[in-house]
């Protein structure tokens, strides 16, 4: 009688094997999100399968390109020092390459809002040809063959199979599960530390004249905006207009967040700036005048060399050094790399 | 055997006992099955890929693939009292793989009807759903990726007076923003006022028929020669979509053999 409970217990143990829950904690300040894991319950398995994707180059067409080849740690997942990231044959990407954090907090993603949903957002790179340039079925079939993955997605899944809405939900857990909230900056608003001085005024400075858009604490309004920069006639990129089709939308583009942002230059949609001095100068003497200028930008923004001196400051303790050396978001064959390791692409 | 074991029983029983009557409501409500059959036709002719044809204007083509997104299939009940369980679900109806231009559709028997409502395309509530599976994974190839969308309906073919790289045309037809919508609702009745009974012996079919003509020759005629191509949403998007559910001419109801 006791070996039958014994057993039973067992088989119960058995079928009640579930992946360990691993809830999602939102920053102190931080709003509530907008993806909760809603139809993909975050667990500790789901969150290494989408980590292992992410860094899988089996991704991509020539086995080269993983998702980290152009979303690297050391930069909070943007391209280090990359206008335009380097994709298939030799080909660049169309827009440069975003930092990736704190995305479960936007409704739409890419530069143009054009992705309407955290979980779909990698199938653009991914069949970019000009990027990844792979094809969805041939990435499963791939992944059907190889050693691991069939049991990796049996686990996570609790059943066998591979397809396109597993590929695409693991790789959400690891992609809106990238918080970045452990910044200097962070540090100072929940009392840990202080700024000192030049940090201080700088940040009185950003308050006056930057946060209309960079709004604290995600530091973008996730509004798109026309900063009065100028079409580049190769790209022709118009921006949001290229999405919903109305003339009112040309030249806009989604506010960045400023996180990090001492990581992912260069700046701009394309990356034309290639320092954060350029990006405020832009601001005080380089904006074209156009009829979807943001209507705060007609006169600039003043920002004379001493507001930029402090500014410099200030943004600067918006870098997440706990982030981007957290080992839980790190390749899992390699480690925390702290610095771009060599010149890959 | 302790209370609390007892009680847990109890407890489940109850569950069990609640499930059973719900589970034999649910079968009461959907006890048939109505089969429904797409059939284009291009001059009244039934479509067969990567054959000729001659569009109203006169222009020669041929298609190679054809597919849409029929969802929200039921039928509609001639007492208006009657309001018909809408399923959520969708269907792709691809014609080079003839098994999913039939679909078997879950109704209630006993009840009169005399017609069929569908929504073509898929609505902006499942347009932002992530990633999903079935007939909307995006490894169907009707999605977009640098605009997440779906491609409601996609024609493509060839003709000679298409100024597209060997000659193709392709219509990819999307849209489910603001003014750009082409997702359409719509409602079929028996070419001749008709009105059936559904059995549960008496198995019915419905032939919804497609007339491909009126894709060309619509409220905006399209030429091929002129517009070969359409693969955004857009203006031109919704009118195509405007004459794409002028081709849905009608209902033919037969004994399902």
């Amino acid at each position: 009688m006791k070996s039958l409970a014994v057993i039973t217990f067992i088989g119960f143990s058995c079928i009640l094997w579930i992946n360990i829950p691993f809830p999602f904690l939102i920053p102190k300040g931080f709003p509530s999100p907008v993806y909760r894991f809603q139809n993909n319950p975050r667990t500790k398995e789901g969150f290494e399968l989408g980590r292992k994707l992410f860094y899988d180059g089996l991704l991509s067409r020539d086995g080269n390109f993983p998702c980290s080849s152009c979303h690297q740690q050391f930069a909070a997942f943007a391209t280090y020092e990359h206008r335009l990231s380097h994709g298939f044959n030799d080909q660049f990407s169309f827009r440069n390459a975003p930092g990736l954090f704190n995305l479960a907090w936007k409704k739409d993603l890419n530069w143009d809002g054009g992705v309407n949903h955290i979980e779909v957002q990698p199938l653009a790179p991914l069949m970019d040809p000009h990027e990844m340039a792979e094809d969805l079925n041939h990435v499963i079939s791939k992944m059907k063959k190889d050693k691991t993955y069939p049991a990796l997605f049996n686990r996570v899944f609790g059943s066998p199979g591979i397809n396109s809405q597993r590929i695409l939900k693991a790789l959400a857990q690891f992609t809106a599960s990238l918080v970045s909230a452990d910044s200097r900056y962070d540090q100072m608003k929940r009392g840990e530390t202080h700024f000192n001085q030049y940090e201080q005024k700088g940040y009185e400075i950003f308050q006056q004249k930057c946060s209309r858009c960079h709004q604290e604490p995600l530091f973008t309004d996730f509004s798109y905006r026309n900063t009065g920069l100028s079409v580049d006639s190769t790209l022709k990129d118009f921006g949001r207009m290229r999405i919903t089709g109305r003339e009112q939308d040309s030249i806009k583009f989604q506010v960045p967040s400023l996180r990090n942002v001492f990581l992912t230059f260069p700046y701009g949609h394309d990356g034309r700036f290639v320092t954060i001095s350029e990006v405020l100068e832009h601001y005080n003497s380089g904006i074209i005048q156009s009829q979807t200028l943001d209507s705060g930008l007609r006169k600039g923004i003043s920002i004379s060399s001493d507001d930029r001196f402090y500014l410099i400051y200030f943004l600067e303790t918006l870098t997440d050094s706990i982030f981007i050396r957290n080992p839980l978001y790190a390749d899992p064959n390699l480690g925390v790399r702290t610095k771009a390791p060599v010149h890959l692409h | 055997m302790p209370y609390h074991m007892l009680r847990r029983i109890k407890g489940f029983s109850y569950s069990l006992f609640l499930l059973v009557v719900l589970g034999s409501f649910q079968k009461k409500e959907m006890d048939s099955t109505l089969t429904i059959q797409f059939r284009a036709y291009v001059h009244g002719v039934p479509l067969e890929l990567n054959r000729k044809y001659q569009n109203p204007f006169g222009e020669t083509f041929e298609i190679t693939r054809f597919r849409f997104y029929a969802g929200k299939l039921a039928p509609v009940y001639t007492d208006a009292n009657f309001k018909s369980k809408i399923p959520s679900r969708y269907h792709l109806i691809d014609f080079s793989d003839s098994a999913t231009t039939r679909i078997e559709l879950p109704v209630t028997a006993g009840i009169i009807y005399n017609g069929i409502q569908f929504q073509m395309g898929i609505d902006s509530a499942d347009q932002n759903r992530g990633a999903q599976s079935g007939a909307l994974d995006p490894a169907k190839g009707m999605f977009w990726t640098w605009s997440s969308g779906y491609i409601n309906f996609k024609i493509e073919g060839s003709s000679p007076l298409s100024t597209q790289p060997a000659h193709i045309f392709e219509y990819h037809i999307g849209g489910y923003r603001d003014n750009y919508n082409t997702v359409w609702q719509i409602k079929l009745y028996s070419t001749n006022d008709q009105t059936f009974l559904i059995s549960k012996e008496k198995k019915i079919m419905i032939e919804i028929g497609m007339d491909l003509d009126y894709l060309f020759d619509g409220p905006t005629p399209i030429h091929i020669g002129e517009v070969p191509s359409c693969m955004k949403p857009g203006e031109l998007a919704r009118k195509i979509s405007e004459n794409f559910i002028g081709t849905f001419t009608g209902l033919t109801i037969s004994p399902n053999p």
